[in-house]
């Protein structure tokens, strides 16, 4: 259908996994369809469980589809690469590298020169407001330092798109929002592509210039909202916001819907 | 701060005072209620040379050369063994924990193969390699060898999935990700294994020297009781506690500072947090 439209362009993509409660395959992802645009910021929501993650890591090539395609920038693809950056929900910082070194690693990998590795890890580490930290291990670093070590990370070795799971569910409300206007700064000036998964309503309108609904499992798209507000955007700017408000209504009353009637017969 | 110039002398000083008594201590403490057992004199002194016997001993040893040179044909027994054995298990270990098939065709024979200690190998030692070093040595590959290959491949196995994925998203391939994850984050069960493999090592070779050799420090322990020279058993004894106390603090401790305790991955203990 919109074959050649889009950065990142998912087509009708099912996937089923081994549930030994049925003693057979059960379907997680029912023929889903997602554009994502140059420069755009789209969120994908829906209930826990309706394959949200699974989707991401069929993205990134971690997980492979039953049928359907992934293509970026018009090529298919189907291992991981770094055009598909990924933040983890557990950060997934090497233990073993200092957060200049976490940073860094990808350029290692392309083979850039150590003083520009250095510089551009510089750039990205003080972007996400680890300036100071560089020397320091992982465990030494709070959860929201290393979530940001996790998003300098990955773009620092500038992917095509930015590819999120959850990345700030861990970390308590008030540095969540901080983080969530961070990442909405940093990726309208860096001009980032971004999929970002979330189950938090407020969060997907916070940050995205789309917001696709994903139905209870299987997940299948149910909806995909444009959301037209001015990014990038801050918290104490929207709260009054009325068609921050209408947004946020009508998502809830989308998944209130979707996880109404759950197809779980068995 | 500023005036602490003159100050910083004296912490120093009570920081050299705390690790001295903090590594001292236990063994003088050892050593204190030794002599007190000895100079109750319960036992007769063939059965329990007392600390000063021991020390004489040891003088006399050192002064002959007998101790330096046995202890130095056991070191390169050991050092031989060690270095042959983990030749054999690094790459074994990883070729098992990165290719399903060799885990599937060697799995059953290590596992079959490490329940036997490193000591049953002694009569085909000899048989094998006759009597002396080519025998011991040999008794310790077997004994270091296991320890080592099971620990990395526990290592292997324990892998955060998450970071293979991670890394594989930034790029990296199957060579990166051996070098870059798989060999880093294997490190400290590898030097579980290692250690294990030295301590299991050790053993082997006191046991296969008083067997299987007719020099080292375990012939000598051997060749000691024979002549009821109850003090120079616990002179090579000492020594090999000795040694391998250097060996842990001088080499081993020092790595996993720099590594794994650096990394966060191992700690001293529960209470140090
Ligand atoms: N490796 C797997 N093997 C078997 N079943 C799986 C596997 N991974 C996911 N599933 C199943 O697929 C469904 C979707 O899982 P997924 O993790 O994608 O959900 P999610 O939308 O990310 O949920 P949440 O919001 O709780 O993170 C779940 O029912 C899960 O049990
Ligand atoms: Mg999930």
């Amino acid at each position: 259908m919109n074959t050649a439209a889009g950065l990142l362009s998912v087509r009708n993509i099912c996937k089923s996994h081994f549930d030994p409660n049925i003693g057979g395959q059960a379907e997680a992802l029912q023929a889903v369809s997602i554009t994502v645009d140059h420069h755009e910021f789209v969120s994908v929501i829906g209930p826990s469980g309706c394959g949200k993650s699974t989707l991401l890591r069929i993205v990134a090539g971690l997980d492979q589809p039953n049928s359907g395609e992934i293509s970026v920038a018009g090529q298919r693809v189907s291992r991981p690469g770094a055009d598909r950056g990924m933040v983890f929900q557990e950060y997934a910082l090497f233990p073993w590298k200092t957060t200049q070194a976490n940073v860094e690693f990808g350029l290692l990998l392309k083979g850039i020169k150590k003083e520009e590795r250095a510089e551009i890890a510089r750039r990205f580490i003080e972007l996400v407001g680890l300036k100071g930290s560089e020397q320091k291990y992982p465990h030494h670093l709070s959860g929201g330092m290393r979530q940001r070590a996790a998003v300098a990370r990955a773009m620092a070795n500038n992917p095509k798109i930015l590819l999120m799971d959850e990345p700030f569910a861990a970390v308590d409300a008030m540095t969540r929002q901080r983080l969530q206007e961070e990442l909405t700064a940093i990726s309208a000036s860096e001009r980032t592509t971004v999929l970002f998964v979330t189950h938090a309503i407020e969060e997907a309108v916070f940050l995205s210039d789309r917001v696709v609904v994903l139905s209870g499992r299987p997940g299948r798209v149910i909806a995909d909202m444009k959301i037209e507000l001015d990014r990038p955007r801050r918290w104490d700017e929207l709260a009054g916001e009325r068609r921050f408000n209408d947004y946020r209504e009508q998502l809830t009353r989308l998944l209130y819907g979707a996880n109404a009637p759950v197809e779980m017969s068995s | 701060m500023t005036a602490s110039a003159p100050s910083s002398r004296l912490p120093l000083t009570a920081w050299w005072l705390a690790w001295l008594i903090k590594e001292i201590m236990p063994f003088a403490v050892g050593v204190l209620i030794w002599q007190v057992l000895s100079v109750l004199d319960i036992w007769p002194s063939v059965l329990f040379p007392s600390p000063f016997q021991v020390f004489r001993a040891f003088v006399t040893d050192l002064e002959s050369g007998v101790l330096l040179s046995s202890l130095g044909v056991s070191l390169i027994s050991l050092c031989w063994g060690f270095f042959v054995g983990a030749a054999i298990a690094l790459p074994l270990g990883y070729l098992m924990g990165l290719h399903s098939v060799s885990r599937d065709f060697f799995d059953p024979l290590v596992n079959l193969l490490q329940a036997i200690p490193g000591l049953a190998w002694i009569p085909f030692a000899i048989l094998w390699f006759g009597l002396g070093k080519g025998a011991v040595i040999f008794i310790i590959v077997m004994s270091v060898f296991f320890p080592i290959l099971h620990n990395l491949l526990t290592g292997i196995r324990l892998i955060q999935p998450v970071l293979i994925e991670a890394s594989q998203t930034l790029g990296a391939g199957r060579a990166a990700i051996i070098r870059h994850i798989i060999f880093p984050a294997t490190l400290p069960n590898l030097m579980t294994g290692i250690r294990l493999g030295i301590a299991f090592g050790f053993r082997s070779l006191v046991g296969g020297e008083m067997i299987a050799s007719t020099d080292g420090i375990g012939y000598q322990i051997f060749n000691a009781q024979q002549y009821f020279q109850s003090a120079r058993i616990v002179v090579g004894m000492l020594s090999i506690g000795i040694v391998w106390l250097l060996l842990d603090r001088l080499l081993l401790r020092p790595i996993e500072q720099r590594t794994t305790m650096r990394w966060g991955l191992l700690r001293e203990g529960i209470d140090n947090t």
